[in-house]
């Protein structure tokens, strides 16, 4: 068997092979050095402005090369007036390198300002800033204040959705479903919410090169599959590690969520950072009414275990609660103190991954506890009310 | 779980990774123009204050005319040949590390001052070394066929002579005329043409300068101004006079795209005499209005020496480029005559 295997398994290993090192040569054929066939049309240079902070009598632009070819930064300017500068660690820029342009300049708070960069072309590209806010400096106070606000977003309303265990375990079957169905309508809102916002911050931020919508596509899919897969096998092995079927699901539920809620914290952030107070107060209060509903997601799958104790069933939900609740600090600290638009887009990308996963974990549930589809009324009015209460709340933040 | 972790901390190394950039070097300081004083580990970026290593030297257009090979004809007619020649290729740099095709009249922005007396003949040989048409256009007086709109001259060593007297009295702009016009003009196709009187001007220290604007990145809107091209370089490389020294300024306004500019004097005023047309003054004052291609000529003396700035008062084109100082020196020489005097 072996030996009459041998040497089909090379011709196999050499089918895979082939193809592939005909691809090589044809990528060194045209890309390759020495080649001229694409040499043809012109490569613009192209710039970035991806931060502008306000830091004492300074303004500190960070700029990446976002074309195709290397270039130098020539020359700054605020309000189309030339400034004196440094950049660090100097002017050239690779491609995807970065720079630290700083401006002395005595700026006013709350103004409008438009920065320039000039390039060794004559090109010059703009961002406008439309309130100078000074940028956060870190300190413990701060540090204090957004593990609050986390605490305040994040953990405090999905502990208070958890609250309303006891009230899903009496009611009957059909309005346990409603309530499931609640939350995926929720959820899918907030999901849509998310990638919507990674575009939006993409296509403000980033440079086209990065190719915001589909990084935005990509990293959610690969965050979907990455917890639907550790998700299986956590729920498979229930029994293994000691948890039971539903408080697995439960767990999942509350990873999903304190994914998403990072992205939360972030946006929180991000909001006071770049200085838009009355902005984060919306963002506070809507995303704190919110989240209760989080917490009634996680506490619908627990429901269903009746042999927990009621001692551990307490310890487990406020485990769950935190799990689900406190990303929201780290967020709002990475938000605040290290705001960088490419990374708020892959969390957000994340985020909408892990809710999209907790909706079809949900959404398999009713369908094995129900009658093996979804038209039931109680599902039907669950997520169409869940997506208007959603949209509704939308509109008020 | 595993891959969970893998993932964020893939990605946080993504998020962090910008910041393992800004590596550490030596210190340098500069002094901005507010007196700030700023360290940095990088580099600075500066072309107000940065010494220009720019090949086109502002200093030596300044005071630089050009008479022409003369020659007399049988009537006592001078003859003042030119040779001019136009290229398109040139790429320069127009402010530290800022590089722009500039298209050029003998390799420079602006091209030579041509300076004739009233009466004289010129004769002005130009050569198209361009890849494009071009031509000259002198503002003035002289035959329809000489006007250098109609006759195009080809790319690649095409040849026309100008000729015609020159005349009449005064500072003149010549530039070149072939259309797209504004894309000829923007790139630095033209210069100074000055007819003096026949009974010449009172003995001054004369400057030439043109007010023109640079369109780096093609947007119709002007990404800087100048005095003669470079960017703050009368700032830099302040333009040293005497007190008590009639100075005497040809002034050419070359800007496109925008309306109006603008001649602002420090601590003095001057007699003004648009296009320089008329020997009497039309005004003193400190501050002129011109509009595309007006020009005229200044005259002023310093009583006190010092650092006095001269800048556009549309103050965007200052801030821009179009700003320069004139370091006023102590005349020894005057004072002795005055000490004389008095004796």
């Amino acid at each position: 068997m072996e030996t009459s295997h041998k040497p089909s398994k090379g011709k196999m290993i050499a089918s895979g092979v082939i193809p592939f090192l005909l691809i090589i040569v044809l990528a060194v054929y045209i890309f390759g050095p020495g080649s001229d066939l694409l040499d043809f049309g012109v490569s613009l240079p192209e710039i970035t402005i991806e931060k502008v902070d306000f830091v004492g009598s300074e303004i500190h632009v960070t700029v990446r090369n976002t074309g195709p070819i290397p270039l130098e930064v020539v020359m700054a300017d605020i309000n189309d007036r030339i400034q004196p500068a440094a950049i660090e660690p100097d002017r050239f820029l690779e491609r995807y390198e970065t720079a630290l342009v700083r401006i002395p300049f005595a700026w006013n708070e709350a103004e409008p300002y438009i920065i320039g960069l000039t390039i060794e072309d004559g090109t010059r590209f703009e961002k406008e800033v439309e309130a100078a806010a000074p940028a956060l400096e870190p300190s413990l106070e701060l540090f204090g204040l957004f593990a609050v606000i986390g605490t305040y977003v994040g953990i405090i309303p999905v502990m208070i959705g958890l609250l309303w265990l006891p009230f899903i375990r009496r009611i009957s079957k059909s309005k346990y479903h409603f309530f499931l169905a609640l939350t995926v309508g929720l959820l899918l809102f907030l999901g849509i919410d998310a990638i919507e916002e990674a575009i939006e911050v993409s296509n403000e931020n980033l440079a086209g090169s990065f190719n915001g919508v589909l990084l935005t596509v990509t990293v959610s899919v690969l965050s979907f599959l990455g917890l639907y897969y550790v998700g299986q096998k956590l729920i498979d092995n229930a029994q293994l590690s000691g948890l039971s079927k539903p408080v697995a699901i439960a767990l999942m539920i509350a990873i999903g969520i304190g994914l998403h809620n990072f992205g939360e914290g972030l946006a929180i952030g991000a909001a006071v950072g770049l200085g838009s107070i009355a902005f984060s107060t919306f963002l506070i209060v809507g995303f704190a009414l919110h989240n209760t509903t989080e917490g009634i997601a996680i506490a619908g799958p627990l429901s269903k275990d009746k042999t927990l104790s009621k001692k551990s069933l307490i310890v487990k939900l406020i485990g769950l609660g935190l799990i689900a609740g406190s990303p929201a600090i780290f967020g709002a600290w990475v938000g605040g103190f290290s705001y960088s638009p490419f990374s708020s887009v892959i969390f957000l990308a994340i985020g909408a991954g892990a809710i999209f996963q907790v909706i079809v974990v949900i959404l398999r549930m009713i369908r094995e506890e129900g009658d093996k589809n979804f038209s039931s009324a109680s599902v039907v009015s669950g997520i169409s009310i869940g997506m208007l209460v959603m949209y509704l709340t939308s509109i008020l933040v | 779980m595993i891959l969970l972790l893998s993932l964020t901390i893939g990605l946080s190394a993504i998020v962090v990774f910008p910041t393992f950039s800004e590596a550490q070097s030596e210190q340098k300081t500069f002094v901005t123009h507010s007196g700030a004083v700023i360290r940095t580990t990088g580099e600075v970026i500066d072309p107000l204050y940065t010494v220009s290593t720019v090949e086109f030297d502002p200093m030596e257009y300044l005071r630089e005319f050009n008479y022409g090979h003369v020659s007399e004809l049988p009537d006592g007619t001078i003859v003042r040949e030119f040779t001019i020649i136009a290229e398109d290729d040139k790429v320069m740099e127009v402010s530290p590390g800022v590089f722009y095709n500039v298209w050029t009249y003998n390799g420079t922005v602006p091209g030579p001052t041509i300076r004739a007396t009233e009466g004289d003949l010129l004769k002005i040989n130009f050569i198209n070394n361009g890849s494009k048409e071009h031509t000259i256009h002198f503002h003035g007086i002289h035959p329809a066929e000489m006007d250098g709109v109609f006759e195009a001259v080809g790319p690649g060593g095409g040849k026309f002579v100008y000729e015609f007297e020159a005349g009449p009295v005064g500072v003149h702009p010549y530039h070149c005329h072939v259309m797209p016009l504004e894309e000829h003009i923007i790139h630095g196709l033209y210069g100074v043409f000055i007819v003096d009187p026949k009974e010449g001007r009172a003995p001054a220290d004369e400057m030439v300068m043109v007010l023109n604007g640079l369109d780096t990145d093609f947007d119709t809107e002007n990404n800087f101004y100048a005095a003669n091209t470079i960017p703050f370089y009368y700032q830099h490389h302040p333009i040293q006079i005497n007190t008590d020294e009639l100075i005497r300024i040809y002034v050419v306004n070359m800007v496109e795209f925008d309306p109006i500019n603008n001649f602002h004097l420090h601590g003095n005023l001057y007699k003004y005499y648009p296009t320089g047309t008329d020997l009497v003054p039309s005004f003193y004052t400190d501050m002129i209005t011109l509009s595309q291609t007006e020009r005229g000529i200044m005259e002023f003396e310093y009583s006190y020496p010092g650092k006095y700035l001269f800048h556009a008062h549309k103050v965007e084109f200052s801030e821009k480029g179009w700003v320069g100082i004139f370091l006023v020196n102590d005349n020894e020489e005057q004072d002795m005559e005055k000490v004389d005097y008095g004796n």
